[in-house]
């Protein structure tokens, strides 16, 4: 496992664009998402009545515990950058054909595809663990009072984001996989989640209950959107278990997926 | 003598076309194999199958007796059609990343840059590498592990004749360790050049296999040029002609069995013309490919 790990991890960690996407990434993740409060006082400075009709103080965006969903619901927007990584990283294989020496020097296929797996397993790992840390330590600064007990309830979403990152680069590395063209593999990565509403809304009225087994739903299902608790509005601060099973599943079938096609393909 | 590679059957198809067809073949153990045919005649549809990156239709092949897994890839070196590398990483980088692949001490990389002389640029980029090196690198990759097979597609296509003299070098001297090679070319003159055993493949056919030696044992050919008018008639008169024609100003005489050089010079020299040119010529493995081609 962790050999396999190392392969690809030493493929990609002398490769310029690897660091550039992945340090845009993190680096986009971390600011964005501790300058919360900053874009709040923005706000306010610029347009005149924004700050007298709603006290941003009072907006507890960062407060325990509702600091976790709201980063964590942020963050998810920025996974595609994580995600055109991963059909880069796949992709260059079949362009270069190193797919093809890898198996030849004594890879099996499913190593091969393992080791993809692998990186995508631990760039969702450090997402988590990067999240957990801004929304640890901004929870502390911005938190008035901070009571204890507060501090670490809905931290259950943060398996969430896990899954939710996970299952989104399994779908990249299975595009990668059957595409096995960079360019387009990128541009149907960011169409997939339009197409999948278009989808939606035209079986919204015959088979609703069919939606939330859609792939990319599935993977949007499992953090709810959490803005609307601040007008008033019940929302849902909890897993659920089918949210987690149905995504999984997705997860599975993306890679399983993936290494039939390599399995059966002549490469 | 130990077998290293037994192919029984084994067939592929790419739709309608087939690119091999019920090939049974043996390899043994210290052989330097040959495989020859024209472009599009199955020779790297073969070696895909036998390195595990193209399924077969049917059909099976052993390892050294054993069914084939990617354990015993780690085994075998190979270069199949070109190099492949990756180009953003150096020479160096890339065998290192060989090394992890093929589960083998990183130490060995050295030696093998040494052996294909590349230890200069090893830490330059492959992609900045000219098509020799390129080839150099993927033979010192495939040496990397300690190989007891060593599998090598047209590895002096497109190589300026140096580069070709010196990939025909290494060969050798790869050979001279007692590895086992197996050569895919659609170049004669190079399998007869290096090769202990060949066979030749058409449109996915096996249509011969033997040792190269017994090639070059068939009837001879002399390459006659003598200042006589009637130099062809003289030659239709000998004996031991079997066949006659004319090439470049001179005249190509094919033997039947029992004559040889010495009796047609002998002859010649009684019927009162001095050959100014007389060469003997065994048949080269050029000649025998065509005839295999043709008689089949």
């Amino acid at each position: 496992m962790v050999h396999l790990l190392k392969i690809d991890l030493k493929k990609l960690t002398s490769y310029r664009t690897f660091w550039i996407v992945c340090g845009l990434y993190f680096i986009t993740l971390a600011f964005t998402t501790a300058s919360g409060m900053e874009f709040l006082k923005w706000l306010a400075r610029t347009f005149e009545g924004f700050g007298s009709s709603l006290n941003i103080n009072r907006i507890p965006i960062y407060h325990f515990p509702d600091v976790w969903l709201n980063l964590i619901y942020f963050s998810g927007f920025f996974k595609i950058i994580l995600g055109i990584m991963t059909v880069i990283s796949i992709t260059n294989e079949f362009q270069y054909r190193t797919l093809r020496q890898n198996v030849i020097d004594g890879l099996s296929r499913w190593q091969f595809l393992a080791s993809k797996i692998l990186t995508n397993v631990l760039l969702s790992f450090l997402s988590v663990a990067m999240i957990m840390v801004i929304s640890f330590a901004t929870g502390l600064i911005y938190t008035p009072s901070v009571n204890w007990t507060y501090v670490f309830a809905d931290m259950e979403f943060l398996i969430a984001y896990f899954i939710e990152i996970f299952a989104f680069l399994s779908f990249a590395l299975m595009l990668g996989v059957f595409i096995q063209r960079s360019g387009l593999t990128i541009i149907l990565l960011l169409l997939a989640r339009m197409l999948e509403l278009i989808i939606r809304e035209n079986i919204d009225e015959y088979v609703p209950w069919l939606i939330e087994f859609l792939p990319l739903e599935s993977i949007a299902n499992l953090v709810p959107m959490p803005l609307e608790r601040y007008a008033f509005q019940e929302i849902r601060d909890y897993l659920t278990v089918s949210s987690i099973a149905i995504a999984l599943a997705w997860t599975f079938l993306f890679n399983y997926f993936s290494y039939m096609k390599l399995k059966h393909s002549d490469i | 003598m130990e077998t290293v590679l037994t192919i029984s059957n084994l067939t592929k198809h790419f739709g309608r076309i087939k690119a091999v067809n019920n090939l049974n073949l043996e390899v043994q153990r210290g052989q330097v194999f040959g495989m020859l045919g024209p472009n599009g005649s199955g020779k790297t549809t073969t070696l895909g199958m036998l390195m595990g990156v193209v399924n077969p239709t049917a059909g099976q092949f052993s390892w050294f007796g054993e069914p084939p897994t990617h354990h015993i890839r780690k085994k075998i070196g190979a270069v199949l059609e070109h190099p492949i590398f990756y180009p953003y990483l150096s020479g160096q980088k890339n065998l290192e990343l060989n090394a992890m692949i093929k589960q083998c001490p990183a130490e060995n990389i050295p030696n093998v840059l040494d052996l294909v002389e590349l230890t200069e640029r090893k830490d330059d980029k492959y992609r900045t590498y000219s098509l020799g090196m390129k080839q150099r690198l993927a033979i010192a990759s495939a040496l990397l592990n300690d190989p007891t097979v060593l599998i090598l597609d047209e590895p002096t296509n497109g190589l300026d004749p140096m580069g070709i003299a010196e990939i025909r070098e290494l060969i050798r001297k790869i050979a001279a360790n007692g590895k086992t090679i197996i050569l895919a070319s659609h170049l004669l003159d190079e399998v007869q050049k290096v090769c202990t055993h060949f066979c030749v493949l058409r449109r996915g056919d096996l249509i011969h296999t033997g040792p190269v030696g017994s090639v070059g044992s068939g009837a001879e050919t002399v390459e006659v040029i003598a200042d006589s008018e009637n130099t062809y008639e003289i030659l239709m008169s000998f004996a031991g002609a079997n066949d006659i024609h004319r090439e470049n100003g001179s005249f190509q005489v094919a033997l039947r069995d029992g004559f040889d050089s010495k009796d047609l010079n002998k002859f010649l020299f009684e019927k009162g013309v001095v050959a100014s040119h007389l060469v003997t010529k065994k048949k080269s493995l050029e000649k025998q490919f065509l005839e295999i081609l043709a008689g089949s």
